[in-house]
C-alpha cells in the first residue's frame, strides 16, 4: 500500500531537510516520491504539522528485575496507573508511542537476569526495544583482568555475553564498586582497586572501551561513572573523560555528576565546566538525566550508591540487592521544588543541555525514572525551546540555588531541527540503527507528526499521528493499533575457545553452566518476530 | 489474527463426563464468560501460563490468586513495608563466610540447597575464608549437618530473632545470661562475618519474624556486609508474581473488575472469596502437581490440572495440562539461578500447555 503524508513540514536533519512537502511510505518503509500523478492508496493530510522520524530513547529503565522490584516495592504509587513512575508493560508502549517515540533502550541489564528483561520487553507493545548488558563488576571479567588474559579474551567474553543476553551494547556501572562493596568498601572512585586485586575502575573502563572497538560495536561503552550524586563529583566526570583517552565513551546521565562545592552549602552546579569539557572532546557523548520535580523512584545497578542513599528514601523503604555482577538498589525519592539541592540539580541538567553546543553529542534523557519519569519529556522539551518558560520556573525556585547556577543567564532556545537531531538522528547514529532516525528512502517508516501549538509540551505529549512500520498506531494520543514491538541486538563473532574457559569457571565456581543464563529465542520469550540483528562495523 | 493452537491432545471432562477438548474449552468459556465475579486461582503455571491467565482475568474482570500466595506474600509484605537487603544464590555460594539458616522447611523448599550453595565448602571467591554454618530453630527437620544449631520453637521464631537483633545491636534483653548465651554467641559470630547470608524458606516464618530478621540484617550492615536469601515459594509463585507485576503493577490477590486493578491480599484470597460466596466461578490451575482446589462444589470450577488429580466432586470442566519444564519447554523461576530462566522439556511429550488452553478459552469467550 502506498501512503502519502501530505503537506507537512518535514524535519529530517540527517538529510539536511526542513521544508514543507509530501512524505511517501510503502510496505513499512519511506520511499522516494512516485512519478508525478501516481495516486496514493491512502493520504493523511498533515498540513501545518511537523513531521519527524520516530523518537529514540537511548537510556530509560523500563524493564528487568530491578524495575519490577520497584513496581512490587511501591504499590502505593499506583504502579498500574498511567501516571506511575514505573508503569506496566502495556502502558509503557502506549505512553512512549503517544509522544512519538518508537525505539527505546533499557540501559542496565545484568547478563544473569537478561531473560526476565526480555520477557518484559516482549510484552511492551508498539515500540522497538533493546538492552545494554552490564559488565565491569562480574567475576569472570575481573578474573580475566587479574590474570592479564589480554584484550582478545576480554573482547571474546564481551561478545559471548552480548550474544547470550541479546544486547545492543555494553554498559559499565560504577565498575569495580559493586564487587568492592561485597568486601565492605563504602566509597569507590576512579583509581580505587577492587579489594584483593590491583584492578582499578579506570582499568575496567579502558578494557571495556577496547573491547567495544575490537568488536566494532556501533554503540560506544556506555558508562555510569563513580561518585554519582556527590558534591564535587564534576572532578570525577572530568577525570573519567581524560581517562577515556581519545577513544569513544558515552557518559550516562551527566547531570548527576555536574556538582561543584561552591556556595554556602558547599553544593553548586558545575555544569558549565563539564559542558566545556564535552565541547572540547569529540570522542565524548553524553545523555543528561534531567531532574524534574515530583515523586519518583530511583532504580540503579550502582548498588553502592543506592545503599548510601537509603537515608533519603521517600517513602522510607528501599531494596538493596548484592547481585551477580552489579546487583542494584531501589530507593524511592521525591524531588522537591522548594529543596535547594533538587533545584540545583534541575538547573544543572538544563545548563548541560544548553551549554553543550553539538546536538549530535548530547542526548535527551531523564534517566527514567531516576531524574523523572519519561512522561515528563514534553515538559522538558518545552523548557529547552523556551527561555521565558525557564524564567518563569526560575522565579519559583530557591534563590540561593539559582545563585550557584548560570541557568538564568542562558538565552539559547533549541530549534525544532536541533530537537530532531537530539531525539532522532543522533541516537540512531549512536546505536548504529541505519534505518531509523531519518526520513530518507529506505528508512523504517517510524514517523511522528506533531501539530504546533502555543503549549509546546502539549504538542509533544500527544502526537497528532504516529506510524510504526508504516502503520498508524496513535492518533491525537489515542491508540488505534497495538502491533508487537521488535527486539534489537548485536551478534558479534568471537573465538569459541572462550566458551570452554567460561564453562570451566562457571562449573567450578557457581556450579552451573553459563548457558543456563542465555536468553532463548525470540519466540520463547514471547516475541512475534525474531530479534533484528544490529550490524557491527567489522 | 492467528487461531490459538487447538487443545486436542489432553484429557477433558465436563461434569465428570469425558468430552473432546474443544467441547471442554467451549464449556469453560461459557462458564467463565457468564461469571460476574470469577477468580483465577492456583496459578501453578509457567510464565506463559501466567501471562495468559492474567490476560483472561483482565478480560472477564476476575481476580487472580496463587495457591502459595500466603508464603510468597509473607516475604513481599516485609519487602514493601520495610525494605530489605538481599542477595542471590550464586553470591551466597561464592562469598558467604557465614550462613545463618533460619527456621524449618529448607529441605522441602529447595532439596538441592546444600549442594547448590556448596554449604560444606569454603566460599570460592573469598581467598582463605572458611564457611561457618548456623541453624536457628531448625524444627523437626533437624539442623543442617555441620551447622551450629540454636534450638528454638519453630512456630515462634519471632522471639529468638528479636533477642538476636537486640544482642547484635548491643541492647539489653529480658533473658538471663544463661538463656541468652547461645544467641549471644550467635550475635557475636554474625558480627564477625565479612559477607554473611541468612536463608529462610518462604512461608516458614511469619511476616513479623521475617521483618525482624531483615532488621537484623540491616543493623549488621552498619559495620559489615550481610544479606538475606529468601527461598521462593512453591509452584513457580515467584515467577508468577514477577509476570503479574510487570503486566499489572501488582502481585497476585489483585482484582480487575474496575477501571484500575485493585490489590488486596485479604479481599482477593480465593479461598475466602469462595467460602463467602463472593466468587461465582473459578478457574483453578495446577500444572506442577495434581493438586485439587481447596473447595469442593461450592463454586462452579474450571480445573486445568496435572493428570491424576483427584477431586472430591468432579469440577464443572476439567482439562489436563502438561508439566512445565518436563513435558514441554517452559520459562520458570529457578531457585538455583535466582531468576527466571529457560527450562527445556526433560522428557517432551505432546500435552497441552496452560498458556494454550487459557488462550483457547479466551478465544472462545467471544462466541459465548
Amino acid at each position: 500500500m502506498l501512503m502519502r503524508l501530505a503537506g507537512g513540514r518535514i524535519v529530517d536533519p540527517a538529510h539536511g531537510r526542513d521544508a514543507v512537502g509530501d512524505l511517501w511510505v510503502q510496505d513499512g518503509r519511506v520511499v522516494a516520491p512516485p512519478p508525478a500523478g501516481a495516486p496514493a492508496d491512502a493520504t493523511h493530510d498533515v498540513t501545518g504539522c511537523i513531521v519527524m522520524a520516530g523518537g529514540i530513547d537511548i537510556h530509560s529503565h523500563i524493564a528487568g528485575t530491578n524495575v519490577n522490584a520497584a513496581r512490587l516495592l511501591l504499590p502505593e504509587l499506583r504502579a498500574g496507573d498511567a501516571v506511575a513512575s514505573v508503569p506496566v508493560t502495556q502502558t509503557i508502549g502506549r505512553l512512549y508511542a503517544a509522544m512519538g517515540f518508537t525505539t527505546v533502550v533499557e540501559p542496565a541489564i545484568s547478563p544473569h537476569v537478561a531473560t526476565q528483561a526480555h520477557l518484559e520487553l516482549a510484552d511492551i507493545p508498539i515500540i522497538d526495544t533493546a538492552i545494554l548488558a552490564v559488565l565491569g563488576n562480574d567475576d569472570f571479567l575481573l578474573r580475566l583482568l587479574e590474570r592479564n588474559e589480554g584484550k582478545a579474551a576480554v573482547a571474546d567474553y564481551a561478545a559471548r555475553v552480548l550474544g547470550g543476553s541479546r544486547a545492543i551494547g555494553i554498559k559499565a556501572i560504577n565498575p569495580g564498586a559493586a564487587a568492592a562493596f561485597k568486601s565492605n568498601v563504602r566509597r569507590f572512585g576512579l583509581d580505587d582497586a577492587v579489594p584483593g586485586s590491583a584492578i582499578t575502575s579506570r582499568a575496567i573502563i579502558n578494557t571495556l572501551q577496547a573491547a567495544t572497538e575490537t568488536l566494532g560495536l556501533a554503540h560506544p561503552l556506555h558508562l555510569h561513572c563513580s561518585n554519582l550524586g556527590m558534591p564535587g563529583n564534576a572532578e570525577t566526570a572530568l577525570a573519567t573523560m581524560d581517562a577515556a583517552g581519545g577513544a569513544r565513551l558515552h557518559l550516562a546521565h551527566l547531570q548527576f555528576y555536574a556538582y561543584g562545592t561552591e556556595g554556602k552549602r558547599g553544593f553548586s552546579s558545575a555544569a558549565p565546566l563539564l559542558a566545556e569539557a564535552v565541547n572540547a572532546r569529540r570522542n565524548i557523548t553524553a545523555d543528561i538525566g534531567q531532574v524534574m520535580f515530583g515523586q519518583t523512584v530511583t532504580v540503579s545497578s550502582d548498588v553502592l550508591r543506592q545503599f548510601n542513599a537509603r537515608g533519603q528514601a521517600h517513602p522510607r523503604k528501599s531494596v538493596i540487592l548484592d547481585g551477580d555482577g552489579n546487583g542494584g538498589g531501589i530507593v524511592p525519592y521525591r524531588y522537591r521544588r522548594t529543596d535547594f539541592y533538587n533545584a540545583v540539580q534541575w538547573a544543572a541538567g538544563l545548563e548541560l543541555f544548553l551549554l553543550i553546543d553539538d546536538p549530535w553529542r548530547v542526548f535527551f534523557t531523564t534517566d527514567h525514572p531516576n531524574g523523572a519519569p519519561f512522561t515528563a519529556y514534553p515538559d522538558l522539551l518545552a523548557l529547552l525551546m523556551d527561555r521565558s518558560l525557564r524564567a518563569q520556573h526560575i522565579e519559583t525556585l530557591p534563590k540561593d540555588a539559582m545563585e550557584v547556577s548560570t541557568l538564568a543567564a542562558i538565552t539559547r532556545e533549541y530549534t525544532i531541527g536541533e530537537i530532531a537531531i537530539m531525539t532522532r538522528a543522533a541516537p540512531a547514529r549512536l546505536l548504529g540503527l541505519a534505518d531509523r532516525g531519518h526520513l530518507g528512502p529506505g528508512a523504517r517508516a517510524d514517523i511522528a507528526v506533531y501539530r504546533p501549538q502555543a503549549d509546546r509540551a502539549a504538542m509533544f505529549r500527544n502526537a497528532e499521528l504516529v506510524l510504526k512500520d508504516g502503520v498508524p498506531v496513535m492518533r491525537a494520543g489515542q491508540p488505534v493499533a497495538r502491533p508487537a514491538g521488535r527486539g534489537l541486538a548485536v551478534r558479534p563473532g568471537f573465538d569459541a575457545a572462550i566458551n570452554r574457559s567460561l564453562a570451566a569457571f562457571y562449573e567450578s565456581t557457581y556450579g552451573v553452566a553459563p548457558t543456563a543464563f542465555d536468553v532463548p529465542a525470540a519466540e520463547t520469550v514471547g516475541r512475534a518476530a525474531p530479534f533484528e540483528t544490529v550490524p557491527c562495523r567489522t | 489474527m492467528t487461531e490459538p493452537p487447538a487443545v486436542t491432545r489432553a484429557g477433558a471432562w465436563v461434569g465428570g463426563r469425558a468430552v473432546s477438548a474443544p467441547e471442554a474449552v467451549r464449556q469453560a468459556a461459557g462458564l467463565l464468560g457468564r461469571s460476574r465475579a470469577a477468580v483465577v486461582a492456583g496459578l501453578g503455571t509457567d510464565i506463559a501460563g501466567a501471562r495468559a491467565s492474567v490476560a483472561l482475568a483482565q478480560a472477564i474482570g476476575a481476580a487472580i490468586d496463587h495457591m502459595d500466595a500466603d508464603a510468597a506474600l509473607a516475604n513481599l509484605d516485609v519487602m514493601r513495608r520495610a525494605g530489605w537487603i538481599v542477595t542471590t544464590p550464586l553470591q551466597a555460594r561464592t562469598r558467604a563466610d557465614a550462613v545463618l539458616l533460619v527456621g524449618p522447611g529448607l529441605p522441602a523448599a529447595w532439596p538441592d540447597m546444600v549442594v547448590r550453595l556448596a554449604l560444606h565448602d569454603p566460599p570460592a571467591l573469598v581467598p582463605d575464608a572458611a564457611r561457618k554454618l548456623f541453624h536457628l530453630g531448625p524444627g523437626t527437620d533437624g539442623p543442617l549437618a555441620g551447622a551450629i544449631a540454636i534450638e528454638a520453637p519453630a512456630e515462634r521464631l519471632l522471639v529468638p530473632l528479636a533477642v538476636l537483633r537486640a544482642l547484635a545491636a548491643g541492647r539489653p534483653t529480658s533473658l538471663d545470661s544463661t538463656a541468652a548465651a547461645p544467641l549471644q554467641n550467635l550475635a557475636a559470630a554474625l558480627a564477625q562475618a565479612r559477607f554473611g547470608v541468612a536463608v529462610w524458606a518462604a512461608g516458614a516464618l511469619d511476616t513479623l519474624a521475617v521483618e525482624t530478621l531483615c532488621g537484623l540484617i540491616d543493623d549488621l550492615n552498619r559495620t559489615t556486609r550481610f544479606a538475606g536469601l529468601p527461598l521462593p515459594a512453591a509452584n513457580n509463585a515467584e515467577g508468577v508474581m514477577q509476570a503479574s507485576a510487570w503486566a499489572t503493577g501488582f502481585p497476585f490477590r489483585t482484582g480487575f473488575a474496575g477501571a484500575v486493578p485493585v490489590h488486596d491480599p485479604w479481599r482477593f484470597d480465593a479461598r475466602r472469596m469462595v467460602a463467602s460466596g463472593e466468587a461465582d466461578a473459578a478457574l483453578w490451575i495446577s500444572a506442577f502437581a495434581p493438586t485439587p482446589p481447596p473447595w469442593g462444589d461450592d463454586v462452579p470450577t474450571v480445573a486445568l490440572v496435572a493428570p491424576g488429580t483427584e477431586f472430591r466432586t468432579p469440577p464443572a470442566v476439567l482439562l489436563e495440562v502438561g508439566h512445565p519444564g518436563i513435558d514441554h519447554d517452559s520459562m520458570l523461576f529457578n531457585a538455583a539461578l535466582g531468576g527466571i530462566s529457560f527450562a527445556a522439556a526433560a522428557s517432551p511429550r505432546p500435552t497441552a500447555r496452560v498458556a494454550d488452553t487459557v488462550a483457547a478459552i479466551m478465544a472462545a469467550l467471544q462466541s459465548c
